[in-house]
């Protein structure tokens, strides 16, 4: 939980940004042994400066972008577990970050399989529902917002989430969809209208079900959560994210699919543009506030549609650009920094990326060229990412090393790098792993 | 006026597209010269996708486009010869992999440059790949996987060609983390980053 002290509203945002990076920096862990604890704090201080743009001894390799799958997969765990058996999650990790000792804390994200199987979630298959054992997760494309549908969100984005999408996207919550209008209850009578679906049973079977989701959930997050903090307490901070999309990428990703949002470009883009302006202001506030109560300092954007392949610069100028940028603007006010993982190449986006303020990003890169990035924007911001997910796969370790090698070397002389992969993988081989990890130890 | 009808194509008003198809029959103009102008169209926007001018929006608007067009056309139009095909290609998203997207526009791709394509959809196992060419006589197939999970399920299918003792069938590969590497571990013949690549490299295979 980040508590803004009180002089925040005199504080700018750099001085705002300092002081959640104090909280994240100093939050309480109990440690193993004083040496636990005094190797946490050269990892946390190292990355405190790598945040801050500072002078530090050396860059650092961060594998959980790309390789915590493998990491518990090595010992054996299938993506069935990541779904369902989170408490195989937990010696693997361990075990792991005592041999490899990263230079950062490495998760595995909770997924909750069985709030999922309760609430009868469309958006995603899983393994041990209708994947196979070895498969995580793998998201259903399709249309949760029907085309005729953009004035309803227009007009009030949350009612929309609430009443139409949650129904849809969870066949459990379908009942949602009888829930009042709420701006329209405000009188003695209208109490009536507020309790009317809580009286009735199909809503009432369904908060039911969410109470057990939920407790579900919490079992989930104590383990997850339990894990954490054994791997903070040997000594490994973690990074602090809260993931996050941009406007558009909500609307394409969640409501719309992808083929639909493309093709809303086209046929309705007046709509588009004003659906993607009335996400900001909910986007903005959603994110301050988990990021308020997470303590996390970053906002980690899971980047897709904007990419190079999926549209023309004008296009992204018009559709993905400014609304994007109007939010990390807000949270770079908020002293929140955005951490984009850029999935795919955003060779033609880095001049729009350097228009953002020096600090206020992390790029994480996966397939664009690192020249121009170490020269357009190395200078402004914390920049990582590019070993190729392809390689860690399927090449071999010299190659690995080599790789690795070469892109310590080109930002060897910028103020902040953190060697990490493009994007996940599955498989690779622990002397792979440890030429990624060992290439910013030279 | 079949100029008009490329225009509206290439400049993508899609519902002019509707309308000028209707009118160009109307007049008496021949369903497959309708076509040949179509084709025209999307010659010109696959040499804007490949140099950089045009990108996955248009590629499947164009797709809807000429959709529409051949619905409108199809009940004017004999059955189409599968005689003056370049070739056939069985296409689809390997097994453990539900994406499609990129899988569709390169079979709509590659079936506008004048391939008999067979697409198995997605999460294909090798034995339906296999069992499909032979059922088919395809020599070319093309295996999608966006996912990194994909990389194994594609090496299994190109060795499933191989036991199955296909091995003159040509296979390629594509897919978002795709590259050379991938392609050296699954043993494919080549892979393509998009599309047009996919186009080019079935023509150069027949």
């Amino acid at each position: 939980m980040f508590v803004r002290p009180d002089n925040w509203n005199e504080m700018s945002p750099l001085e705002r940004r300092s002081a959640r990076l104090d909280a994240w920096q100093n939050a309480p862990v109990q440690f193993v042994n004083p040496e636990a604890e005094a190797a946490y704090k050269v990892r946390i201080e190292r990355l405190r400066k790598i945040y801050d743009m500072e002078p530090h001894d050396r860059p650092i390799a961060d594998p959980f972008m790309g390789a915590s799958e493998y990491i518990v997969r090595r010992k054996g765990v299938q993506g069935t577990d990541l779904v369902y058996n989170h408490e195989k999650l937990r010696e693997p990790l361990l075990e792991f970050h005592r041999e490899f000792q990263p230079d950062v804390a490495v998760g595995v994200l909770p997924y909750p399989g069985r709030s999922w199987d309760l609430l009868d979630f469309k958006l995603y298959l899983w393994g041990g529902q209708k994947l196979p054992d070895n498969l995580v997760i793998q998201a259903v494309e399709g249309e949760y917002m029907m085309p005729d549908e953009y004035a309803d969100f227009i007009a009030d984005p949350t009612a929309f989430w609430l009443k139409q999408y949650l129904p849809r996207a969870y066949g459990a919550l379908a009942p949602l969809a009888m829930l009042p209008d709420f701006p329209k209850i405000s009188e003695s009578v209208d109490t009536i209208d507020l309790l009317l679906p809580f009286g009735m049973p199909p809503f009432q079977e369904m908060l039911h079900k969410m109470m057990e989701a939920g407790n579900e959930l919490m079992k989930t997050l104590g383990i997850v959560g339990q894990t954490g903090a054994m791997i903070a307490a040997e000594g490994f901070p973690a990074m602090g994210l809260n993931i996050v999309k941009t406007p558009f990428d909500y609307l394409g990703d969640t409501l719309r699919g992808t083929k639909g949002i493309l093709m809303d470009m086209y046929r309705r883009p007046n709509e588009l543009l004003a659906a993607c302006e009335a996400y900001v202001p909910v986007l903005i506030k959603s994110i301050v506030g988990s990021c308020d109560r997470s303590g996390a300092p970053t906002a980690f954007y899971v980047l897709h549609k904007g990419a190079d392949a999926f549209m023309s610069q004008a296009q992204f100028e018009k559709f993905y650009w400014p609304t994007w940028k109007q939010v990390m603007m807000a949270l770079y006010e908020e002293g929140i920094i955005s951490y984009l993982f850029i999935e795919g190449s955003y060779n033609k986006r880095l001049e729009n990326l350097a228009q953002m303020p020096d600090k206020s990003l992390v790029c994480h890169f996966d397939q664009t060229d690192m020249g121009p990035v170490k020269e357009i924007l190395s200078d402004k911001f914390i920049i990582t990412g590019n070993v190729p997910a392809s390689l860690m796969s399927a090449g071999t370790t010299d190659e690995v090393r080599a790789y690795c090698d070469n892109l310590v070397e080109l930002f060897e002389d910028a103020p902040a790098y953190i060697l990490a992969h493009g994007c996940y993988f599955e498989n690779t081989t622990d002397d792979k792993l440890r030429a990624f990890m060992d290439a910013v130890k030279k | 006026m079949s100029q008009e009808l490329i225009d509206a194509i290439t400049e993508m008003r899609e519902e002019d597209v509707v309308a000028i198809t209707n009118q160009l029959l109307d007049e008496g103009v021949a369903p497959t010269d309708i076509l040949m102008a179509c084709k025209q169209a999307m010659d010109v926007i696959g040499k804007r996708f490949e140099e950089g001018d045009a990108f996955i929006p248009e590629l499947i608007l164009a797709g809807e486009m000429m959709t529409s067009v051949t619905d409108i056309l199809k009940p004017r139009m004999a059955e189409e010869s599968t005689s003056d095909k370049l070739g056939k290609i069985v296409i689809g998203t390997v097994q453990g992999d539900i994406h499609d997207i990129a899988k569709d526009i390169v079979a709509f791709m590659l079936d506008l440059n004048g391939f008999d394509v067979t697409d198995l959809g997605v999460d294909v196992p090798p034995e339906k790949f296999v069992e499909t060419v032979q059922d088919t006589g395809a020599t070319i197939v093309g295996l999608s996987g966006f996912l990194t999970l994909a990389f194994d399920p594609m090496k299994d299918t190109v060795a499933a060609f191989k036991a199955a003792g296909l091995d003159d069938v040509k296979i390629m590969i594509g897919g978002g983390q795709i590259d050379e590497n991938i392609r050296q571990y699954t043993g494919a013949n080549a892979y393509g980053r998009d599309a047009m690549a996919a186009v080019d490299l079935a023509k150069s295979w027949v």
